[in-house]
């Protein structure tokens, strides 16, 4: 059951990287350390380094309006490209689109 | 202070060698001596009991008692006052004592060297003279006589100054000389810790004590910080953001350095771990439909009906003009696709009744081989490239349909006649299932359609009760119940071949003996009244039938020569229904009407599917192999308005409206479900029920 269900998620990890317009993926561990990356190790340090960061303090304005509340989700648009986050307690999923193409 | 003194001398002269307690020898006997000279005898006995009392309590040097006085006494010591017997010490004066004991022991150079421990603690609080002040009442026995001794006392102390009776003299103490101790340890480990508290945080710790505990317990061997005790995960990522706010960028940089250099050993293990947890595919699934969000937004708004949004930051193209008197059209949207489905011929699909986001669409096998296995796929609107759930099936899907009453549940009818219901509410593809295939009665051949319904139970018709009903190649119409961890059914309607009646000699009119069974391709339950169903046969017929009677048909529509493709009743106008065959005609009747009221034909090819628009009565969409075709009854009804060819090499095989919006699903032959918009319908804005009896009736006068 474990096996299938890594399956699924490494699929589904595939079919996001493979997507049109996607830069390039990001999982980091909870110290901050890219552990799967489709970019290259120093920029995939940069970004986990610096949204890490980010999603801390969105986190915190939000529950701090509600405390009931939780973020699930920041995105982030620029000129160039879109980053999309995906904070949770033990990792980060940040995905770096470019959804002109 | 006296005792503390002697005891103090009579250990330390016993022990020269030790450094510490020397001087303490050298003032002991210079003390000694004194006394011995200034005070004689009394004193001395004084001195031995308290000297006996001072040896007595040396001997209970294990357990220390608190007192008021302090004694110091060292650990080699012990060892020698046990030695001399108990009852010959008191008897004895110091300097003797203290001389046996010297003569004892030989110092030696490691002796000398070693290192002594030398406790100090209090001993009891010894009272040397304890008068306490007596109260006498004024009215007692003997007031008189303690007066006059107050009174005499009072006397003598006015008198004692001055007079020579009293003489005032000194006595010298002895200060016992001080030793400065120094002693060396180990600086205190100092941390700064700071941390902030926000309110979620309070919040945290007020609602949640439960999982805090069973998360406190294994990391409390981590906690550093004892105020941390209370919630050491929190206070962990605390530290961690107190820090990491903090950060500047040099920080940052030897936090780069650090985790380069780490990286390697520990992100194995933290990846599968990652990998495996539940949040991780949750997190996954979500980023994929936002990215696919990103990509299929203008498709998507235009689906929903919303406008769309232009990408300020793209290369604007020169928008096309929007002329509002274009002709009605469709513009394709998108297709869901994925190379599981490519290839495979969409057989049939189904909306799901609560969540109108979800199509099953089967597929067929490949036309070529009759024995591949199908497959049904669960699309999701969020992610039209990958299907949500899909399910393996053992033999080519013919239909499918979901539940209403557990809108989880997916019947399945196959090409062998097997059919089951999955749920597909679980990712797992291993869910939960029932199937036919053990029935004894079940279909042995494959079912044309399949359709959930609900029945009214009772006369009143108060419950509903749904149940599945099922039309197969072998001529049944069954309906299915769930017992015995299988499905079972119970013959509604057994479709008779009806040959022409022959009239025989005699005039009399008999029927075929053979009554074989015809197979029913389509049926439909009427809207309001689910007991009549309409069913088309392979003969060409349409029968009307009602659930209640199983022998005979209501009434039978012969218009088609062909096999009967698709039957749908109009979901808006009463008693109207449209037939298509592969006679490449589309009849239209009225329930009542023995011979249909309209006739479309369009294409010399079958017509594969035809259905109802859900808003617009008079609106219908028909498939033939080759095109999409929109019929709009209240423009034309010679011509569709719209014809939408199919893509080359591919034939289009199935249709659905999708009911929230304007759009239509096409299934084709390559696997595709193609995602068409209508635009530029001119629709009438009265009643459209109204319009189409209109035209009926109109057609039914001219005919007649």
């Amino acid at each position: 059951m474990a096996g299938t269900e890594h399956a699924e998620v490494e699929e589904t990890l595939k079919r996001i990287e493979v997507h049109k317009g996607v830069i390039g993926t990001i999982v980091v561990n909870a110290e901050g350390i890219p552990i799967r990356t489709t970019l290259d190790f120093s920029t995939a340090v940069q970004y986990a380094g610096l949204l890490r960061t980010l999603t801390i303090m969105a986190r915190s304005t939000v529950r701090d309006i509600d405390p009931q509340n939780d973020l699930t989700c920041l995105r982030i648009r620029s000129k160039k490209h879109e980053i999309l986050v995906a904070p949770e307690n033990d990792f980060l999923l940040i995905v770096i689109q470019n959804p002109c193409e | 202070m006296e005792s503390t003194k002697v005891q103090g001398t009579h250990t330390a002269s016993s022990v020269p060698r030790a450094e510490k307690v020397s001087v303490w020898a050298v003032a002991a006997k210079f003390w000694r001596k004194l006394r011995d000279k200034l005070f004689g005898c009394l004193m001395k006995r004084e001195v031995t009991s308290l000297l006996s009392r001072s040896t007595r309590q040396i001997r209970q040097l294990g357990r220390p008692k608190a007192a008021g006085c302090f004694w110091m006494k060292s650990l080699r010591d012990q060892h020698q006052i046990r030695r001399p017997p108990p009852g010959a010490s008191p008897c004895l004066s110091p300097d003797v004592q203290g001389k046996r004991d010297t003569v004892k022991e030989h110092v030696t150079e490691d002796m000398l060297k070693e290192v002594t421990d030398v406790y100090i603690s209090e001993t009891d609080s010894i009272s040397l003279l304890d008068i306490s002040s007596t109260v006498v009442s004024v009215d007692a026995d003997d007031a008189e006589a303690i007066l006059e001794r107050n009174n005499q006392y009072a006397e003598v102390c006015r008198i004692r100054t001055g007079n020579d009776k009293y003489v005032d003299r000194s006595v010298q103490t002895l200060n016992g000389t001080a030793k400065n101790k120094q002693v060396q340890s180990d600086s205190p480990v100092l941390v700064d810790t700071a941390t902030t508290v926000t309110t979620w945080d309070l919040y945290d710790i007020l609602i949640s004590p439960e999982k805090d505990e069973e998360v406190c317990s294994p990391e409390l061997g981590r906690a550093d910080y004892p105020e941390a005790v209370v919630n050491t995960s929190k206070g962990a990522e605390r530290s961690v953001s107190v820090g990491s706010t903090d950060s500047t960028a040099s920080a940052a940089s030897s936090l780069k350095e650090v985790e380069a250099f780490g990286n390697s050993i520990n992100a194995e293990p933290d990846l599968q771990l990652i990998m495996l947890s539940e949040k991780f595919q949750h997190c996954s699934l979500v980023m994929e439909s936002s990215i696919l969000g990103n990509t299929f937004q203008p498709k998507l708004a235009a689906y929903r009906q919303l406008p769309v949004i232009e990408d300020p930051d793209s290369v604007v193209k020169p928008g096309t003009e929007e002329d509002t008197e274009s002709p009605p059209a469709v513009e394709r949207l998108w297709a869901f696709s994925c190379e599981l489905s490519r290839g495979r011929s969409i057989s049939s699909m189904a909306w799901n009744k609560r969540n109108p986001d979800l199509l099953a669409v089967g597929y067929a096998a490949f036309s070529s081989s009759n024995h591949k296995p199908g497959l049904v796929c669960c699309w999701s609107l969020k992610n039209p490239t990958w299907p949500e759930r899909f399910i393996h099936c053992d033999s080519a899907v013919t239909s499918l349909d979901f539940s209403s009453s557990n809108p989880s549940q997916l019947a399945v009818g196959m090409q062998d006649g097997t059919i089951t219901i999955y749920s597909v509410k679980s990712p797992d593809n291993k869910s939960w299932f029932i199937s036919s295939s053990e029935c004894p009665n079940k279909h042995l051949d494959p079912v044309w359609q399949i359709r959930w319904t609900q029945q009214e139970l009772s006369v009143t018709g108060e419950e509903k009760v749904e149940s599945l009903f099922s039309v197969a190649a072998d001529g049944r119409i069954s309906k299915w119940f769930v017992c015995n961890n299988g499905l079972d059914c119970i013959d509604l309607m057994k479709l008779k071949k009806i040959h022409n009646i022959k009239k025989k000699a005699g005039g009399i009119k008999t029927e075929s003996v053979v009554s074989a069974l015809t197979p029913g391709l389509c049926f439909d339950f009427h809207p309001t009244d689910s007991s009549v169903y309409l069913v088309g046969t392979w003969e060409g017929l349409v029968h009307r039938c009602s659930c209640s009677n199983s022998q005979l048909f209501l009434e039978t529509y012969r218009k088609h020569f062909c096999p009967v493709n698709c039957i749908a009743w109009s979901p808006l106008s009463p008693d109207v229904f449209l037939s298509c065959s592969s006679d490449w005609t589309i009849q239209l009747w009225k329930s009542d009407l023995q011979n249909p009221v309209f006739g479309f034909s369009s294409t010399q090819r079958a017509v594969c599917d035809i259905k109802w628009s859900p808003k617009w009565a008079t609106v219908f969409g028909a498939v033939n192999e080759g095109q999409l075709e929109i019929w709009d009854l209240n423009s034309s009804i010679l011509d569709p308005i719209i014809v939408q060819p199919a893509a080359a090499g591919v034939k289009m095989k199935s249709l659905l409206f999708a009911t929230q919006t304007d759009c239509v699903l096409v299934g084709d032959s390559d696997g595709q479900v193609t995602v068409y918009q209508l635009k530029n319908l001119s629709v009438a804005e009265s009643s459209q029920v109204d319009i189409l009896e209109g035209i009926i009736c109109s057609a039914g006068s001219g005919k007649l």
